[in-house]
């Protein structure tokens, strides 16, 4: 049997207008596994950074009703990333005080780790914010692609492995493999444009 | 510089990333690119300056940071393609790295839940399984991860467990044993023994149709672990050739993954409503998404034992869906037809298992694997043991000739059953009207040549009221809308069970 609609699904809910549903997808897709893998670098668990990652969202999403319909076209998105990146901050600060906030495990956890200087998390959300782009990019752009092509990029752009030894394995010439891997890397490009 | 820089054209690799070549003129600038580097080199600018490829490989691969919330992201770009050979163990392992611990032994690619990993054995729709090897007792086990992303579904995560833990109760030489069930860093595991043989699957892919021994051999075994795992109210739900282990020959026959295809069920159905994996093993009644007891796995049994006999399996489709049609409503052609080495018998049994209505098929794997003993002493004995009298009893007796293939047994046993109750309670008041309202019954299932997938229950019932309308008087109409209203709550009951 389905179960409950997942929290995405219900904040999608509630954002209301389609087009900004349909950004608010498209910015969890993105956002979500970079605040996961921040709480994960800082020594997060699994259902703890889930944990983490589901309460940014939902800050953010308390603070769509705030948003201006009268603000410009497309930046949306663009005042969502601020109020992220607030609320990752908020969220990395207050663990490191601690003490009497909910004392969840997450908070208790973040209590062990050496104290950070909220700027200086700046760079490695940056950082992180620009990975979810570029992954979610590949995602979308995956389906155009035979899986051949696929693995001519994959293999030697993203995992290293020399061109050569690329061609061996999928039993192709290395002219081939360049093209392929090129086709891939145009189409990437665009891509994250349109999701930057 | 290579003669090849003659033909350079620069505008031609532009022309290639904006796909204005065409198919000849894009092969012949791949064979140029398989010889000039400064071409490679500008086709890599062209398609983006430097940075771009260096972001790519410094954001796109997987790392010790991914998890949970990046699994859509792993699912979507790790290749999963049948015709490429090249998720290899190693992918595989990169891919579960966020649930490995550092190991401190050089051989070994990580460790979990405790144990040592030493390879990849395999990856189904529902996990992957791993060698791990367990240092205390210095053993070698075979670890079943479910999927990270069934592991967060929380009815399948559930299902994992408890199936799990009701295949652990049963112990018998012909099921495999579990050694334990827990989960490490939210991921779900059963530990089983390292089995170093192969799967049925693997066996019938390499050598075709197997010997009338073996298939008998195997089958009496795996109807012996079924029976055991019936005992203790466990039915597989999944008997396929990939599913069952050889070790050492056909002397000892491994049936594994008891009751774990619902795990996948659950997750699947809720993502997507989508049949994962191939079906081609499944009975009518799951095929119809009805309920399942243990007769259904008699059914899959006559499937393996087809597969064995033939080399390929009954039920062939271009879709899973035409698969599930075939199966509910199709008789497969006889073994004998395509492998003559068989003997008519043996396709009698099949015939028996496959019998669309679980009522109409052996009842039990007890009485299937000691028929297939007893047959096995007949093969290898001819002239001592005569062939049991059961086999010639579930030989069809005569061929049906070709074109007539297509008989779909649709009747529903449960609603036979409550219908002749109702009748019975009838015929105490009404002896001859019986005749007259049975009997519509009977021939509107014999007549129907069509293979509808449903039993129609409404249709008969339309039938009889019609013959109760040339005059059988009132009594027979109230008796008439009780059943009615029977078959109306039993539909219900059974959309209930699908759902």
């Amino acid at each position: 049997m389905p179960e409950l609609p997942d929290t995405r699904e219900s904040l999608l809910l509630k954002v209301g207008e389609p087009a900004n549903a349909e950004a608010w997808q498209e910015f969890t897709a993105i956002y979500r596994p970079a605040v996961y893998r921040l709480a994960r670098k800082r020594g997060l668990q699994d259902a703890d950074a889930e944990d983490l990652a589901q309460r940014v969202l939902i800050v953010v999403s308390q603070k769509i009703s705030e948003w201006r319909l009268t603000s410009p076209q497309g930046a949306f998105r663009g005042w969502l990333i601020a109020i992220a990146r607030n609320a990752i901050i908020n969220a990395l600060t207050r663990g490191t005080r601690g003490a009497g906030i909910g004392g969840s495990s997450i908070l208790a956890r973040l209590e062990g780790q050496p104290d950070r200087d909220a700027e200086n998390d700046g760079p490695e959300i940056d950082e992180e914010f620009r990975r979810g782009i570029f992954r979610q990019a590949a995602e979308q752009i995956r389906p155009e692609f035979q899986e051949a092509t696929w693995l001519a990029f994959w293999l030697t752009a993203v995992e290293g492995l020399a061109v050569d030894e690329t061609a061996r394995r999928l039993a192709k010439n290395e002219g081939s493999i360049y093209a392929s891997r090129s086709r891939i890397m145009r189409r990437l490009k665009e891509k994250i444009l349109e999701l930057s | 510089m290579s003669p090849a820089n003659a033909q350079c054209d620069r505008s031609l690799v532009q022309r290639y990333l904006d796909r204005q070549l065409s198919p000849d003129a894009e092969a012949a600038l791949e064979s140029h690119l398989d010889r000039c580097d400064s071409c490679r080199r500008v086709l890599d600018d062209s398609a983006a300056e430097g940075s771009w490829w260096n972001e790519a490989s410094q954001f796109l691969p997987v790392d010790e940071w991914d998890g949970t919330a990046s699994q859509t992201y792993i699912e979507a770009v790790s290749s999963c393609g049948e015709n490429v050979p090249v998720q290899d163990g190693a992918s595989i392992v990169r891919r579960l790295s966020p649930w490995l611990d550092a190991t401190d032994d050089p051989r070994m690619l990580g460790r979990f839940g405790g144990y040592e990993i030493a390879g990849v054995i395999g990856e189904g729709g529902m996990g992957v399984v791993l060698k791990g090897h367990e240092p205390a007792l210095n053993r070698y086990v075979a670890i079943k991860l479910l999927a990270p992303h069934l592991a967060g579904n929380g009815a399948a995560r559930q299902r994992f467990s408890r199936e799990a833990q009701a295949a652990a109760a049963v112990l018998h030489e012909n099921v495999i044993a579990i050694h334990r069930v827990d989960q490490s860093q939210g991921l779900p595991y059963l530990v089983m023994p390292f089995i170093g043989g192969e799967s049925l699957q693997k066996r019938i892919d390499q050598e075709g149709p197997l010997p009338l021994t073996a298939i008998l051999r195997i089958a009496r075994q795996i109807a012996a672990g079924l029976a055991a795992a019936h005992a203790q109210g466990l039915v597989h739900r999944d008997v396929k050739p990939a599913n069952i282990l050889l070790e050492r020959g056909v002397d000892r026959v491994t049936l594994t993954d008891f009751g774990l295809a619902r795990t996948v069920d659950d997750a699947t159905l809720t993502r997507s409503g989508v049949i994962a994996g191939t079906p081609q093993y499944m009975s009518p009644e799951q095929a119809r998404g009805d309920a399942v007891d243990g007769r259904s796995d008699l059914f899959s049994l006559g499937s393996v034992m087809y597969a064995m006999g033939t080399g390929r399996a009954p039920f062939r489709a271009e879709t899973p869906f035409g698969i599930l049609r075939r199966i509910t409503d199709d008789e497969p052609r006889p073994i004998r037809e395509i492998n003559p080495d068989v003997p008519d018998w043996l396709d009698g049994i099949v015939h028996r298992l496959h019998a669309k209505a679980p009522a109409n098929r052996f009842q039990t794997p007890d009485e299937v694997a000691t028929l297939l003993e007893q047959c096995l002493a007949h093969v290898q004995q001819p002239t001592i043991v005569p062939l049991p009298p059961a086999a010639k009893f579930a030989a069809p007796l005569a061929v049906p000739p070709a074109g007539s293939r297509r008989r779909a047994d649709t009747s529903n046993t449960r609603l036979q059953k409550i219908r002749s109750a109702w009748l019975a309670v009838a015929a105490v008041t009404i002896v001859t009207a019986i005749s007259v309202m049975n009997w519509p019954n009977q021939s509107a299932r014999n007549s129907e040549t069509s293979p509808a997938a449903h039993p129609t229950a409404t249709t008969a019932t339309e039938n009889s009221a019609e013959v109760w309308n040339d005059g059988v008087g009132g009594k027979m109409r109230e008796i008439g809308s009780a059943l009615q209203r029977i078959d109306e709550d039993l539909n219900s009951d059974l959309l209930q069970e699908i759902e």
